[in-house]
């Protein structure tokens, strides 16, 4: 039975996790991690739907923040296990991102990426004043000192994020390379076209719109569990939605690494940027970086190696 | 040979002149390091500034005096945006990575909350800036905050502001809030002091934090025909409702409350004779009975720091309080001669401070034992002039009782 690469790294990197828990002793690294692994989780889901379908969505923090919130209900109504906490905002954003799906019957373009901002405007709105989940006043969350088989729980929860985003590139990467995938990209291309050749688009919509409010409920769940203190504010912040387009944007939207290279890279410049600069400089980073691939390589970093690639082949013929 | 028997004289001479100077020797050892995250951008970024320039000036003057435990004072210090997702990760860089030796809070409910389980595991002592009851479901006992709210936060802010409703035999009331943190939790408070004093509420609703027009707002409050009209509100929100309240001619006797923005320098300027008898919080002002040691000369620091770097021109409002909570901070390790978090906590329980914004003791709970939220009035403003707010009479301290510095102008409008 042959083994894929792929796979391999995968085995690799979270042995790698495992054993960065194991023999570090710095607990930012797992803090800063968390942070960078939730972005990517943000952007491969975003990446679903905006680069494999050609659909953007501006609302990627409404997502994000109702599966924070799903979280909070679920924690303040019977203080149930994070994984179960995890797995339920999934499936309630999951059928949030279906009925997003729904909403591709009668917008596309434009009309479609407003329509996900104004929903997300609405969620804040409902929680705004749902007072259970603390409304605009804010919830907070105890974290229990000691975590089974982990030295703190900050650890216990960059490992959990670190299987998550895992997960997700591992859906991402099948979705992508899948006949599912092609037909996803043929939506993106000419969805008339795609329609008129027999490709299921409203069925292939669906499930884009699904997988990415799944994995966006899950990389919101333990986010209250990261700072302890939620408000509206900071769960819909505007930043999560800024991060989620511009990680893939940055890296590729065409392939499944592409948000993930992107990720990395715009994750990790940020928390430096934080600790050594300035947090506010992140979002003129995020923004410059973003006009500069738009303007200049619209198709990210992995569009620019392939190009560089093919120029080689060229020159060495 | 002869070049190096020359070298070790001269650093032996330096040695002998290093010791023999008290204000060097003060402060030759390794700094003390205090450690913190602050709102320096985003929404309560010019709060942060100033909160960090009155933070500098204590750790400048107590340098100047030799250091704490002869050691000299660092600020270590990371810009969390006013972004809760920020704060865990910076903590946690002071403790783990910078090794700081003291830490305390940044600017506001919503940055001091997310520190809270990094510093408790720590065990170290944390004093808040600011914070409105975020003790209250931590329980940490090693939690001070300095903005004088009183042990139960919430109602204590206003208190002052029904006491006086109670004196004027005034009997029902309005309340409107801003749908965001504190001005939820000071709405909450005033609702349950007006039932608490068996008032009407006749009116009681929220609105978005970026409303701006108050103007259908008012008008929907003036049908309802309140004696008294609470806001709790921000910064933007306040300036609409004191524009709007001028221009529609509001009638209401007692008018104010917990708007945030009335104690800003630019905005009073800019508001000038429109805040004319309305009655607000604060937490220092010019007046006899505030001048504790200390404060003018803080001021007058301050005010020099603060020029043209775009924060709050007076610094009335928060950099008092800053620059208070490390000093509670210093008069601790100076007390305990030590940086041990468990003593440093006993001592701040048992001790009440003499600081620039006056005596500081605190309850079981971290927050202030007794409440002194003033509660002060618009007095003769006059257009376009900052200088009027630094002398006294303009602001009117009313409550509490024990630093009111003269009466109510009653009612707010005729």
């Amino acid at each position: 039975m042959k083994i894929s690469g792929f796979w391999i790294g995968i085995v690799l990197v979270l042995a790698a996790g495992f054993v960065l828990a194991g023999v570090a002793d710095n607990q930012f690294l797992f803090f800063a991690g968390y942070v960078v692994l939730q972005g990517l989780i943000m952007a491969v889901a975003w990446n679903v739907l905006g680069g494999f379908t050609g659909y953007v969505n501006f609302g990627s923090a409404g997502f994000f923040a109702i599966g924070a919130y799903t979280a909070i209900a679920l924690h303040q109504f019977a203080e149930l296990p994070l994984l179960v906490l995890i797995v339920i905002a999934g499936i309630v954003c999951g059928l949030i991102g279906l009925g997003t799906g729904y909403l591709t019957l009668r917008l596309r373009g434009v009309y479609f990426a407003i329509a996900t901002l104004a929903m997300a405007i609405v969620f804040e709105s409902l929680i705004t004043n749902w007072d259970y989940v603390g409304g605009s006043a804010g919830a907070y969350v105890i974290t229990p000192a000691e975590v089974p088989f982990f030295d703190s729980f900050i650890e216990m929860m960059f490992i959990l994020m670190l299987v998550l985003s895992l997960i997700c590139v591992a859906v991402s990467r099948y979705l992508s390379m899948s006949r599912m995938g092609r037909g996803l990209a043929s939506i993106r291309d000419d969805e008339t076209a795609a329609e008129c050749m027999g490709v299921p688009t409203l069925r292939l919509k669906l499930i884009s719109t699904t997988v990415m409010g799944v994995m966006m409920g899950v990389a919101g769940a333990p986010f209250p569990f990261f700072v302890t203190y939620i408000n509206p504010l900071s769960a819909f912040d505007l930043l999560i939605a800024v991060n989620a387009i511009a990680m893939p944007m940055i890296g590729g939207t065409a392939v499944w690494f592409g948000p993930v290279i992107g990720a990395l890279l715009l994750g990790t410049i940020q928390q430096i940027v934080t600790v050594t600069i300035s947090s506010e400089l992140n979002i003129l980073i995020v923004g410059v970086v973003l006009i500069g691939f738009v303007a200049l390589a619209p198709r990210g970093i992995v569009g620019l190696f392939q190009d560089f690639a093919r120029k080689r082949r060229g020159g060495g013929k | 040979m002869r070049f190096f028997k020359q070298l070790v004289l001269a650093i032996a001479a330096l040695a002998v002149v290093v010791a023999y100077s008290p204000q060097v020797s003060a402060q030759s050892g390794k700094p003390i390091k205090i450690g913190f995250s602050m709102a320096l951008t985003g929404v309560l970024g010019a709060g942060g500034k100033s909160a960090l320039i009155a933070m500098e000036i204590w750790r400048d003057d107590v340098n100047k005096k030799g250091g704490l435990l002869g050691r000299p004072v660092e600020l270590v210090y990371y810009d969390d945006a006013t972004t809760p997702a920020k704060v865990p990760a910076i903590y946690t860089k002071l403790l783990n990575v910078d090794k700081v030796d003291l830490v305390v809070s940044s600017y506001g409910t919503d940055v001091i909350a997310p520190a809270m389980p990094i510093v408790m595991r720590s065990g170290k002592v944390f004093l808040g800036l600011f914070g409105l009851d975020v003790n209250h479901k931590f329980k940490y006992d090693r939690y001070f905050q300095i903005m004088p709210a009183g042990p139960n936060p919430a109602q204590d802010w206003s208190r002052g502001f029904f006491d006086i409703a109670k004196e004027k035999g005034l009997k029902s009331v309005a309340i409107a809030g801003a749908d965001a943190e504190f001005a939820q939790n000071a709405v909450k408070g005033a609702r349950a002091n007006a039932k608490q004093d068996g008032l009407n509420i006749v009116y009681d609703k929220s609105f978005p934090p970026s409303t701006a027009d108050f103007t259908p707002i008012l008008r929907a409050i003036q049908a309802t025909n309140p004696d008294i009209i609470y806001f709790g509100s921000y910064p933007a929100n306040s300036v609409g409702i004191v524009k709007a309240a001028n221009e529609l001619g509001l009638k209401a006797k007692l008018v104010g409350g917990g708007m945030v923005g009335l104690q800003f320098a630019a905005i009073m300027k800019n508001l000038g004779p429109g805040l004319n008898n309305l009655v607000n919080y604060d937490f220092w002002v010019p007046a006899k009975t505030l001048k504790f040691p200390g404060i003018e000369e803080f001021l007058k620091k301050y005010q020099a720091a603060a020029a043209g770097k775009g924060v709050d021109l007076l610094g009335h409002y928060l950099p008092p309080w800053a620059y208070a909570y490390m000093q509670v901070l210093g008069q601790s390790v100076e007390a305990t001669k030590s940086l041990d978090d468990k003593k440093l906590a006993e001592y701040i329980h048992k001790t009440t401070f003499n600081t620039v914004v006056g005596p500081v003791k605190f309850g079981k709970n971290g927050e202030w034992a007794t409440s002194r939220a003033l509660m002060i009035q618009f007095r003769g403003i006059k257009a376009n002039n900052l200088d009027q707010f630094k002398m006294e009479g303009t602001r009117v301290v009313l409550k509490p009782d024990t630093v009111k510095s003269g009466d109510i102008m009653f009612p707010y409008k005729k």
